[in-house]
């Protein structure tokens, strides 16, 4: 009787070593990708910080500027503003006001 | 044994040697534990076979290299937005490759190789520091980009090595310069705001520090401004030939500093710039005389005392006389002035005898009450204090009125203007948004002093004689006065190195934002026939800013405005806002 639970002991502590041997390596291999995928991590919010300071640096005033002024565009004209409703000479001056500023 | 027998039967001892007698089952637990022992090692082999057979199955993981110091050395520091989000300043992660000595093999070699990858290099210099063989961590260059390091690091050589540093970078380059400040090799804030975020803590070790949680630090800036009016004077330093220009949009209500340029700028991507005192930052770094622009505190100080009102008459024909020096107009009109005409004319004299009926004492204590005495502090650090005179006799009562002998800052001249016009309210510029509603702020002058100002300025821009009449922007109501002041040189001031300034507000009836431009030493030019005075360069200059910076900042031309206000639905509650408080 005492023997056979030794055995069964002894195979279930053999059985543990091992399934512990299997849980080590495994966790092994997941700290792996955790440090694999931090790194990743690492490089794609690097990689968003320059994309960010890249678009900021395209989209600086400086650049925009003449852009926008090559496509005929313009600072809005004190004339340009209209009131909902307004009277249509009034929308046709403000419309050639901005005709001007070209 | 049997004792008859004698002779004990050695035979049988020998045939029989005393042994225990074997247990029954014996046999079988022999053979469980050789089968037990073969069993363990068994699995034992097994294992490491099955583990041999998967790795040979799977082949061997990928071989990563990692770096010893993976993660960014220096300082991080948080990101600098505009009040509209828009980034100014970040953190960039970049290679820098050093040395060590120790284990370098061919110096010769090694010199040679990385010399021909990066030309900046010294190969002298480097000569000098390698052959040290004591040392051990020597940097050679900093700051790379990837693509050189990638090259470095093909060359092979040993002892060589990078490290990941953070460095700050400026998208915008030199656009609101002198407010970001600069930062140090080492990522520490050396001026401005970068200095700010130091002293705040900030600005973290790099290590540990979470670059991307972190909230950015949002200014009162905005870019889209600051653009327009640092363009605007760029025009006008080539238009009038000056060599240096300051432009101030100031929130009127809250003392936030929506623009801040001062020309030539710096770019804070270089931080030598700092050192060079021709891109001083004359907005706060500097104190001038800012001549006839102080006329509106010598009227206010009269009003506030009840001395005057803008229809008191005040004889200004006799130049005043200050022991040598003798005080004259420059627009003489040979006849009694009343006060509002000596706005308008931007007479000395008159100015003078204000100052002069109000007494040395008063005067003080109004500029003291204005904050215009003491030294002022902005985010970016102090602003450089005011230059008072030695003594304050008559001679200076007279002088200080018409902005000679009390030398400021700009910024704290503009912010103690505001105060004038806003409604008699004290301002506390400020770099940074202001989350919440201003506090309540002291009260500086009445508010009818405030609302007369108001109306003195506005006619300095729409009367007929008015110095100020080329600053008008149509449809925003802009008031202000100029002032021409000469510049101190040797011996005393010289007549053709003028600094002129506008000193605007708009909308002048209820002004939201209060404007100061300055050009130094303006030159003549045919368009101005030859003048140099304020109202023909900053006052045309400050109508194309406010032109174009009204309509970024939401301000509605005023035919629009007294519409939106008759439909809007409570007094004072904005029918529509501004693009920027819809955030």
């Amino acid at each position: 009787m005492h023997r056979t639970l030794n055995v069964i002991l002894l195979l279930l502590a053999l059985a543990s070593a091992f399934a512990v041997y299997v849980l080590k390596y495994d966790t092994r291999r997941m700290e792996a990708r955790v440090q694999g995928l931090e790194r990743t991590v690492d490089k794609l919010e690097g990689e968003i910080a320059r994309l960010k300071g890249e678009h900021a640096h395209l989209a600086r005033p400086e650049r925009i500027e003449p852009m926008a002024r090559a496509l005929g565009l313009a600072s809005i004209g004190p004339r340009q503003y209209l009131r909902v409703g307004a009277s249509p000479p009034a929308v046709a001056e403000a419309s050639a006001q901005a005709a001007t500023q070209r | 044994m049997d004792p008859a027998d004698g002779i004990a039967p050695i035979s049988k001892a020998i045939v029989r040697p005393a042994r225990r007698p074997v247990r029954p089952g014996l046999a079988l637990d022999l053979r469980v534990r050789a089968l037990l022992a073969l069993t363990v090692l068994l699995l034992a082999f097994g294992a490491v076979a099955a583990q041999l057979v998967r790795l040979a199955l799977q082949g061997t993981p990928r071989l990563r290299v990692t770096m010893a110091d993976a993660s960014p050395t220096a300082w991080a520091r948080p990101d600098i937005v505009d009040r509209n989000g828009r980034l100014m300043a970040t953190d960039r992660a970049v290679n820098s490759l050093f040395a060590d000595p120790q284990i370098l093999l061919d110096l010769d070699e090694a010199i040679e190789k990385v010399t021909a990858v990066l030309p900046g290099l010294n190969a002298q210099e480097l000569r000098k520091t390698l052959a040290d063989r004591s040392r051990r961590f020597v940097w050679l260059a900093r700051g790379l980009g990837p693509k050189e390091a990638q090259t470095v690091h093909e060359l092979g050589l040993p002892g060589l090595g990078f490290r990941t540093e953070l460095r700050r970078f400026y998208p915008l380059g030199p656009l609101a310069g002198h407010v970001l400040g600069a930062v140090s090799v080492d990522n520490r804030g050396l001026a401005g705001i970068e200095r700010m975020l130091d002293e705040e803590g900030l600005a973290e070790p790099a290590r540990g520090a979470d670059r991307n949680t972190r909230p950015a630090v949002r200014l009162a800036l905005d870019i889209g401004v600051q653009h327009a009016v640092a363009e605007e004077l760029r025009r006008g330093l080539r238009q009038f030939g000056a060599v240096a220009a300051v432009g101030l949009v100031l929130d009127a209500r809250t003392g936030e500093i929506v623009a801040a340029v001062s020309l030539p700028e710096i770019d804070p991507n270089r931080a030598a710039d700092l050192l060079d005192p021709e891109l001083l930052d004359r907005l706060t770094a500097g104190t001038f005389e800012l001549g006839s622009v102080y006329k509106i505190l010598a009227i206010a100080l009269a009003l506030e005392h009840g001395l005057v009102d803008l229809d008191t008459v005040l004889d200004v024909r006799q130049p005043l006389r200050v022991g040598s020096h003798v005080i004259k107009d420059h627009y003489p009109q040979r006849r009694p002035l009343t006060v509002r005409e000596v706005f308008l004319y931007s007479s000395n004299v008159g100015a003078g005898m204000l100052a002069l009926q109000a007494g040395s004492e008063r005067q003080r204590a109004f500029l003291d009450k204005l904050g215009l005495l003491e030294p002022m502090r902005t985010e970016a650090g102090a602003v450089a204090p005011p230059q008072l005179p030695q003594q304050w006799g008559r001679a200076e009562t007279i002088t200080i009125a018409y902005g000679h002998g009390l030398a400021v800052a700009p910024l704290q001249f503009a912010a103690v203007a505001a105060a004038v016009v806003n409604g008699g309210e004290k301002l506390t510029p400020t770099l940074l948004l202001r989350a919440d509603a201003p506090a309540k702020h002291d009260r500086v002058v009445t508010e009818a002093t405030s609302a007369s100002l108001r109306e003195l300025m506005r006619l300095g821009v729409t009367h007929k004689a008015g110095t100020g009449r080329r600053a008008e922007a149509e449809g925003y109501g802009v008031g202000g006065k100029t002032g021409t002041a000469e510049m101190p040189g040797r011996g005393g001031y010289r007549e053709k190195s003028v600094i002129s300034s506008f000193l605007g507000a708009f909308p002048m009836e209820a002004p939201r934002y209060v404007t100061l431009v300055m050009l130094f030493e303006p030159q003549g030019t045919g368009e101005t026939q030859g003048r140099i005075t304020a109202g023909v360069n900053a006052a045309p200059v400050t109508a194309r800013i406010v032109e174009r910076v009204a309509p970024l900042l939401g301000v509605l031309p005023r035919s629009i405005e007294a519409h939106v206000q008759a439909q809007a639905p409570a007094p004072g509650a904005p029918a529509f806002d501004a693009p920027q408080q819809a955030q």
